[in-house]
């Protein structure tokens, strides 16, 4: 069945530009808070999100609705754009911690409000993981968030591989099962 | 190899997070099995779903007019009417271009970036080696020519108390001052320095304050002065004093 989303990608496809526009205010600000949660740097996440939307403009007739919907084809370029950004930033070594726990983490210290916001906005970020035992949410958000793979993981949680992939596995099917209801 | 396996690896490929011998399998695999192929769907289904389960937050208003001006832009290229077969084909060869550009310039512009940015340090840490290396050959350019000079004197400086071990030696000209080597003395400890002293018949008159490198050695410029007899090198709070205070390390006779 067609969803609007997809009505949008096949008109884009046939270089209708308010087409392009509509897709952009329906899903802009629901993939933004995932960018900014992996770029962090407001800025950084803007351009990320530029960039997404931009590809998917150019690559709109790409897209094949029996492949997945349009939200998942959207959510996984913004999500992988961001991660290409986080990665090229680890690689200009500027300071880069993958996050653990963030739910649960205090508030960063510093003054202003800017760091008041960004937790505001972890905390709110955060909730969306929340039904899933720590361990599992850990390793969802190690993976999803921070971009690392399952023998990165393991490393840092000083966990066997096996037990990693036992609980990404047992995470998305409880994620699977809430976001169903 | 039984399916199990592949139904863990499912969901891990799907969050971008297989790798090494378990990717390359799975990705052999994958191809093969329609039931995979729906599991990894699944996954993203899923992760988009929690993904659009958290509060929207609007971007930047600049980002959106950035992106429906670049689109519009390449829009008007397009040609109307007579010649629409060609000039298609040609805007739609430019457009591919245009995009393949951005795409690599945009890569590119983040790759030299990097890249002027680890030269600028490179050169930097050149230009730092390089100043140092002058500064040092012109102190033993000054050392070589005030040995030329007759009215240059040797003098032996011994180590004292638990710096026996160290040494220096005073290139003395009281014309032109001195150069002072030192050898085989700790680094100063934090919060001190060491500090050299000129005696002549009165008191001791401070020559300055030097520090010792990893391999326990130092040189040191001395200004001159007439009617030194003396040498001596002792452990001071940082910063200098103006009289000796503290353990005499180096002396000479």
């Amino acid at each position: 069945m067609p969803t609007p989303g997809a009505d949008l990608i096949r008109a884009m496809a046939a270089g209708d530009r308010d087409a392009f526009a509509r897709f952009y205010d329906r899903y802009a600000p629901l993939v933004f808070p995932l960018v900014l949660r992996i770029v962090r740097d407001p800025a950084d996440a803007a351009d990320v999100l530029q960039d997404t939307f931009w590809e998917v403009w150019r690559g709109a007739s790409t897209y094949d609705p029996a492949r997945g919907t349009p939200e998942a084809w959207i959510v996984m370029r913004a999500r992988a754009r961001a991660i290409d950004r986080v990665r090229a930033v680890r690689r200009r070594g500027e300071t880069f911690v993958a996050p653990i726990d963030e739910g649960t983490a205090a508030a960063p210290a510093g003054p202003g409000s800017d760091a008041a916001a960004r937790a505001e906005q972890r905390q709110l970020v955060a909730s969306a993981l929340t039904v899933l035992p720590q361990p599992q949410r850990e390793v969802i958000e190690l993976a999803y968030y921070a971009g690392l793979t399952q023998s990165e993981i393991a490393e840092r949680l000083e966990q066997p591989l096996g037990t990693v992939k036992t609980r990404i596995r047992m995470a998305l099917a409880r994620l699977r099962e809430v976001t169903h209801a | 190899m039984t399916h199990e396996p592949f139904e863990t690896l499912a969901p891990v490929y799907a969050l971008g997070a297989l790798d090494g011998d378990d990717l390359a399998i799975f990705e052999a695999h994958l191809p093969t099995c329609s039931a995979c192929q729906a599991s990894v769907r699944d996954a993203q289904e899923t992760l988009a779903r929690v993904t659009l389960s958290m509060p929207p937050q609007a971007p930047p208003a600049a980002a959106r007019a950035a992106l429906v001006g670049r689109v519009a832009e390449r829009s008007r290229v397009r040609s109307p009417g007579w010649l629409r077969w060609a000039a298609a084909t040609a805007v739609a060869a430019a457009a591919a271009a245009m995009f393949v550009g951005t795409w690599v310039a945009v890569r590119y512009e983040a790759r030299l970036g990097q890249m002027a940015r680890e030269t600028a340090a490179v050169r930097e840490g050149l230009a730092r080696n390089e100043a140092a290396l002058q500064e040092q050959v012109a102190f033993y350019r000054g050392a070589v020519e005030m040995l030329r000079d007759p009215a240059t004197r040797v003098v032996d400086l011994r180590g004292q108390g638990p710096a026996s071990a160290a040494s220096g030696r005073m290139l003395w000209n009281d014309a032109s001052g001195g150069q002072l080597f030192v050898a085989g003395l700790t680094p100063a400890p934090a919060g001190k320095t060491y500090e050299l002293w000129t005696i002549a018949d009165a008191a001791p008159k401070p020559a300055g304050l030097f520090a010792v490198d990893a391999q326990g050695r130092a040189v040191h410029r001395v200004a001159a002065e007439r009617g030194v007899k003396v040498f001596a090198v002792s452990l001071e709070p940082e910063g200098g004093v103006p009289a000796p205070t503290g353990p005499i390390v180096l002396a000479s006779k």
